[in-house]
């Protein structure tokens, strides 16, 4: 006999407001039911009412924690619609911070992540790493956790000689860190007996479900817009996807520590790589048309559509986010879990979902 | 394994917090902490407010008022950097825990006399 058991939308582990209605037989999950809809603040329709460049502030407050990724991928649409080339120095400040926010959108969910399964120490110590992060942040940016970075037409603020010293400090204390903490995750005894095997996706069905980002690459597919086209300043940039084989929650958590060393590359290559120069053009004129870029968002890929008909303010904004991507994937895993770590499975596909309702 | 040097690394290491109301960080010189409006030089001619994104500004020519609203104001700098005489600026002082909500300042602006037309040419 079947019992149905809610999970959400307030649960100690869940960090945002996800319902589920767990189907369980003796102690297995065989079905789930999700619902969506408790952060709905409808920002997609707001942005009628104010400019693309005031537009760039909303989409920043889609999600707190990619929030400078949501900007700077809306500037990057709507600059498409304009048909404007930004200097190359914007680029790459705009590439440092992104990488920023995936070091520290990633050392918050490894803690998470320690948290759900128990291992409070471990939190701890991740979310003191996470710490350095943002006061680098801070310091170039201005805010710590909104970074207002990227603005129509290039960045707000340039990188001086003292931000790039402090930067590659940063680099060289995180990662002796992250190899410390790696050896804690990918070692410990009983965070293998928690994970190893649990809620398998297996290369194929991820990729047909449409799951996006280090889900998608926990299960093999050598995936990543970063190494695309579309986002082309990184393909000389030196870094190689992360992909493991297995597709269960133990691949998810390597994944996502190899993500971590290779941004640390990035910023370091990005730095010696950066051109001196101008960092925002002016852009005029009031675009009419269409437009959609993509980006690589710590929890996967980002796809931005925005409509411009000839006036100041955007006609249509339409944001796909990387968790709406995933729940599928989620719900396929969760079947044949045990109840007690369904907590761990759906921490593993790293929930956002203000992001996915706006 | 790995845990075990953490733990005792942390051990002999010197807190990692602060004792947050008796031991206050100085603020970064580049956070944006709050804005500071001199009202010297403003001509109430509205660009700020026109710029503001959530709309925290208000800039009132009739009274000659300038109002700023602290629980709307995002710290987008979009204002400063809009203003045509720079009497907006950002400073990296963090504006203190209730705090009054609007903040109005009265602009000291002299009416200057209308400059006399110019004769019309014969
Ligand atoms: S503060 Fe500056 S932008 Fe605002 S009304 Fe005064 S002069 Fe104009
Ligand atoms: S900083 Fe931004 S939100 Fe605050 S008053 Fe200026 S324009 Fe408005």
């Amino acid at each position: 006999m079947t019992t149905v058991i809610p999970f959400g939308p307030q649960h100690p582990v869940l960090p945002e407001p996800v319902s589920l209605k767990l189907e369980i037989d003796d102690d297995v999950v065989v079905g789930v039911l999700p619902s969506l809809g408790y952060v709905h603040r409808g920002l997609e329709t707001f942005i009628n009412t104010k400019d693309f460049n005031q537009t760039t502030y909303v989409c920043e407050r889609i999600c707190g924690i990619c929030s400078a990724l949501h900007g700077i991928t809306y500037t990057r649409t709507v600059e498409k619609l304009f048909d404007t080339e930004i200097p190359e120095r914007a680029q790459y400040i705009r590439v440092i911070v992104g990488e920023l926010n995936r070091l520290h959108s990633h050392l918050l969910w490894l803690g998470l992540f320690a948290d759900g399964f128990g291992f409070e120490s471990l939190f701890y110590e991740c979310w003191k790493y996470r710490e350095e992060v943002l006061d680098v942040a801070e310091r170039i940016c201005g805010n710590r956790v909104i970074h207002s970075i990227s603005k129509v037409g290039g960045v707000t603020r340039d990188l001086t000689k003292e931000h790039i010293d402090m930067l590659l400090k940063m680099c060289d204390s995180l990662e002796t860190e992250i190899k410390n903490i790696e050896k804690v995750f990918v070692n410990n005894y009983t965070v293998k007996q928690r994970l190893v095997g649990l809620a398998t996706l297996s290369k194929q069905v991820a990729y047909e479900v449409g799951t996006a980002g280090p889900t998608l690459r926990g299960s093999g597919n050598a995936i990543d817009v970063r190494e695309t086209p579309d986002w082309d300043i990184y393909k000389d940039l030196g870094f190689k996807t992360a992909v493991e084989k297995d597709g269960d929650c133990y691949a998810r958590t390597k994944v996502r520590i190899t993500e971590l060393l290779n941004s640390l590359t990035i910023i370091r290559n990005a730095i010696s790589k950066m051109p001196e120069g101008e960092i925002e053009v002016r852009v005029k004129g009031f675009p009419t048309g269409e437009a959609i870029m993509r980006t690589e968002q710590p929890r996967g890929e980002v796809i931005y559509y925005v409509k411009g008909n000839g006036t100041k303010k955007l006609e249509r904004l339409k944001v796909r986010t990387p968790t709406f991507a995933n729940i599928p994937s989620l719900l396929l895993m969760l079947p044949g879990v045990k109840l007690a770590d369904v907590p761990i499975v759906v921490l593993t596909i790293d929930p956002c979902v203000s992001c996915t309702e706006r | 394994m790995g845990m075990l040097n953490l733990v005792l690394t942390n051990i002999s290491r010197k807190p990692a917090t602060r004792l947050y109301p008796f031991e206050i960080r100085e603020p970064f010189k580049e956070f944006k902490g709050r804005i500071v409006f001199d009202p010297e030089n403003c001509i109430l001619c509205g660009l700020c407010q026109k710029k503001c994104p959530p709309d925290a500004i208000t800039v009132t020519k009739a009274d000659k008022t300038w109002e700023l609203n602290l629980f709307r104001c995002i710290m987008c700098t979009e204002c400063v950097n809009g203003c045509p005489k720079g009497c907006l600026s950002i400073s990296n002082e963090r504006a203190k825990t209730g705090a009054k909500e609007v903040i109005k300042i009265a602009v000291p602006i002299v009416d200057k006399p209308k400059a006399p037309k110019a004769a019309p040419s014969k």
